[in-house]
């Protein structure tokens, strides 16, 4: 059980995350995924993860420029699966590009953040989007 | 002869060839092919055979010449021979010494009767006759032009005839006919290129003269003799003259030779493929009489015209096609050489003129109108292409009577009776057009048409070619010569031939739209890697550079803090530099999805936003009078973001800031100002305020890329609209903007 999934398949920012989660100091668990499809192997039980039952997050934090397969074709996968068709995303992406937007929230992304390019407005940032989703928000799941 | 109230439409219904009269110079008698009993004879036949008509009727053919010196059984037998080979042709003329003079017997036979006609010998000379066909036939062999065929021989059959005027008459397509080649006493007035009116040869007339090759009236003056039945004979079959060589012409055709002072006139057929293509019309002041083998003659070389004319004809069109394909060549290469269809179509030394025998061309392309030759006016030709789009004319147009059918043409039927139009464009508004003039203003008047008609003592209107002339100009108004199946075609390649030039242009301005479109899907694909795979390390560059001043700071000097906060200003200052770059690129090719703009709720949006980073001053934005644009919304937000953000970044340092927006709509545009009380600049620099990156020297101590009024203009630019301002230094900026009122995007 996890509390946040970040897909990043940049290291440095993965790093800088992980930084951050330990300088935040709060009870948060988070597995980091370098791939989307391992993202939807990991969400829907499948592949390496078949034998692996994993409870869903209760936010995944999806970069959208993925090598491979991105992150609007992750959120399709996760949209079309029974199971994880409710899961809260935000995509967390550099791009404000507002094709990029736009083509997130049609794959039915929740929200969408830029992200802030600096280390303590993304460790600001990172804390409030946990106030909301974690804290604030109600999900359908809660197993 | 009784008196006819002469008119043109009377002779339309005359049946001139059971008229019941012949010429009376000549006798004619009429017998049954199995007794030679006698059945019609000419009531003159009393001056050749000593017996009054009432005493040869009825009887046999031998009773006739019981007065003459002439053997009955000379002219039995020559009926015997003939009915014996069935042919009569070859034995005429028959020649018989009657009473100390020479007649011609002419026999032939027609509708169950045989026929005599008997006519003087003339003093014609057959040695010089077979001359002259020889020649005739020389001349046709030898390889001239039809013009010249023609009018050599017209001198020959004058020679050969002795009138005093023998033309060469052609029909038109309309049977309307033209003088086209003339031998003539050098006193008499030239007929040449004379035009006369259909009705002067009716339709029945031209039907014998298909039949007939050639008649003589040899004295237009003189009385015709009626022709007498057998008592018996049933009226209602009277005999057909067709064949005769004496028959009577009509007393309309009498009247119409007299109103010309013609006393004698000889026509010979001209035929071309079994129509009656031309006459050979001969025509003497005084009577005159030819004889039958000088007429044979005649119409020996009126048989080798018509069959000259048979591959002459073809030749002449031949090379009139030749002619035209030779020019519509040129023009290809032309085309082909130039890129400029306009230059290559009218512009140097063959030009569409030269396609045709039209007189006048237009060319109407890209809008714009060209015209050689004689052509109706700008405004004319335009509305005719508008009307052209109306008829289901796709490829060409062609007509010889334009006014006919496009009534506004009437008003410019000198230039343009006729039109033969290609269609380049029906979208584009293209076509090509040739003009031909109304034939009445070329037609030379057989005759003056404004004299009077001629009244007769009696009061009789007597028929004259001026009063036929008129209902021929009725009926030829509004015509043009018709198009020849050699100009269509030649047009017709021409349409191809400009369509292909046109078609590869129209290809090449595709390949480069082509290459365009890859190069925008590669600067797409540039921007996109600026905007991430460039801000991606720059992010990295700037958090570790942070991690570092947080988790090692205390370690460092502080000169090593300063310049790593150095660093740290520096990736800031390049990431807005990118999104800007970004933003600019974007205006550029986003469509516009123009829309009513309520702007007070968009200004005051603005103004909340920079409210919120000027708290911690003394700033005001008013917002005036604001009608909505018609715009696209999120561009517009861009262009006043950036004008209020600019007036709030350069009022920084008043006391007291006010920016004022204010909107005004006038009859063709929306006009918005922007107002502020900075710094304003030097007019004199003003000429780089919208240039990318370019930053006016009094700014330098504010921040700012350069990008945000080049955004700005381009937005502008791209709704249509202007963009302008007003400073002095120290004394605020003024920024005006328009958006038309219905914008043209």
């Amino acid at each position: 059980m996890v509390d946040v999934l970040y897909v990043e398949d940049n290291a440095n920012d993965a790093d800088i995350f992980n930084r951050l989660m330990r300088k935040l100091n709060r009870p948060i668990s988070f597995t980091i995924l370098t791939t989307g499809s391992e993202a939807v192997e990991y969400l829907t039980g499948q592949g390496r993860y078949e034998n692996q039952p994993t409870a869903l997050p209760k936010l995944l934090l999806l970069d959208l420029n993925l090598t491979g397969l991105s992150g609007v074709e992750v959120m399709e996968h996760i949209r079309s699966n029974e199971r994880t068709r409710f899961i809260p995303i935000v995509a967390f992406s550099t791009s404000d590009s507002p094709t990029d937007i736009r083509s997130a929230y049609e794959a039915g992304v929740n929200a969408y953040v830029v992200k802030p390019g600096s280390y303590p407005a993304t460790g600001l940032l990172l804390s409030r989007l946990y106030d909301f989703w974690l804290q604030d928000n109600t999900r359908t799941h809660y197993r | 002869m009784t008196s006819l109230t002469v008119d043109l439409t009377n002779c339309e219904r005359e049946p001139i060839h059971i008229l019941g009269h012949i010429q009376s110079y000549g006798y004619l008698i009429a017998i049954l092919p199995d007794t030679y009993t006698i059945v019609h004879v000419s009531e003159n036949i009393a001056d050749l055979f000593g017996h009054p008509p009432a005493e040869l009727l009825g009887q046999s053919v031998e009773t006739a010449l019981t007065q003459t010196k002439l053997p009955a059984a000379t002219l039995i037998e020559i009926l015997n021979v003939g009915t014996r080979n069935g042919s009569w042709e070859s034995m005429n003329p028959n020649r018989f010494l009657l009473n100390g003079t020479d007649w011609n017997l002419i026999i032939h036979k027609h509708q169950g009767l045989i026929l005599l006609e008997w006519e003087p010998v003339g003093e014609n000379n057959t040695l010089v006759n077979q001359q002259l066909i020889a020649h005739s036939l020389t001349e046709v062999q030898a390889s001239r032009t039809l013009a010249d065929l023609l009018q050599n021989t017209a001198q020959r059959v004058k020679t050969i005839i002795g009138f005093d005027r023998v033309m060469v008459y052609r029909f038109g397509a309309d049977w309307h006919g033209q003088v086209i080649a003339e031998a003539r006493e050098d006193h008499l007035e030239p007929f040449l290129g004379l035009h006369y009116p259909a009705s002067d040869i009716p339709r029945q007339a031209r039907e014998l003269y298909k039949v007939n090759l050639v008649r003589l009236i040899a004295n237009a003056g003189s009385q015709p003799a009626c022709l007498l039945s057998a008592p018996n004979w049933p009226a209602d079959q009277p005999l057909d003259l067709t064949h005769s060589v004496l028959r009577a012409v009509s007393p309309v055709h009498i009247q119409y030779l007299k109103n010309m002072g013609v006393q004698a006139s000889m026509s010979i057929s001209l035929l071309y493929r079994g129509e009656l293509w031309g006459l050979i019309s001969c025509h003497n002041y005084t009577p005159r009489f030819v004889d039958y083998p000088a007429r044979q003659a005649a119409r020996f070389v009126s048989q080798l015209l018509s069959a000259a004319l048979e591959f002459r004809k073809d030749a002449e069109d031949q090379t009139a096609l030749q002619q035209y394909r030779q020019n519509g060549q040129q023009l290809h290469q032309q085309l082909l050489l130039s890129e400029d269809v306009v230059q290559a179509l009218t512009r140097q030394p063959t030009t569409v003129l030269n396609l045709t025998t039209g007189t006048g061309v237009a060319l109407l392309f890209n809008n714009q109108l060209y015209k050689l030759g004689k052509t109706p006016s700008d405004a004319d030709i335009l509305a005719l292409a508008d009307w052209l789009k109306t008829t289901d004319a796709e490829t060409f147009f062609e007509t010889d009577q334009l006014p006919n059918l496009y009534a506004p043409a009437e008003a410019f039927r000198a230039e343009a009776s006729g039109l033969l139009a290609i269609v380049l464009s029906k979208e584009l508004n293209e076509y090509l057009f040739w003009f031909k003039p109304e034939r009445i203003q070329q037609v030379t008047w057989a005759g003056n048409p404004e004299k009077p008609v001629i009244v007769t003592e009696d009061g009789q209107h007597r028929l004259s070619p001026r009063t036929s002339f008129a209902a021929w100009t009725e009926t030829v108004r509004n015509t043009s010569e018709s198009w020849a199946e050699s100009e269509v075609s030649a047009v017709v390649k021409l349409r191809e031939d400009v369509l292909q030039v046109v078609t590869r242009q129209a290809n090449e301005i595709r390949l480069l739209n082509q290459r365009l479109q890859v190069a925008y899907e590669e600067l797409d694909a540039f921007s996109y890697t600026v905007s991430h795979d460039l801000r991606t390390p720059l992010s990295s560059i700037r958090c570790y550079s942070e991690i570092l001043l947080e988790e090692y700071g205390q370690d460092f000097t502080p000169d090593a803090r300063a310049l790593f906060q150095k660093i740290i200003d520096s990736t800031e200052r390049m990431r807005s530099l990118i999104r800007h770059i970004l933003h600019y690129s974007r205006m550029g090719r986003n469509d516009l999805n123009a829309q009513p703009v309520d702007m007070k709720q968009l200004l005051q949006g603005i103004r909340e936003e920079i409210m919120v980073t000027a708290k911690d001053r003394s700033l005001r934005i008013d917002i005036g009078d604001v009608p909505p644009i018609n715009a696209d919304p999120t561009m517009v937000t861009q262009v006043f973001t950036n004008l209020l953000s600019n007036a709030a970044k350069y009022t920084r340092l008043k006391p007291e800031a006010v920016i004022r927006v204010q909107g005004e709509q006038t009859a063709s545009d929306v006009i918005y100002s922007v107002e502020d009380n900075g710094i304003g600049f030097d007019m004199k620099q003003a000429g780089k305020m919208f240039d990318l990156f370019k930053r006016l020297e009094n700014a330098r101590s504010f921040e700012g890329s350069g990008v945000g009024l080049a955004i700005v203009k381009r937005i502008i630019n791209r709704h249509q609209g202007k963009i302008w301002f007003h400073s002095e230094p120290d004394r605020g900026t003024t920024f005006s903007v328009t958006f038309p009122a219905v914008p043209t995007i």
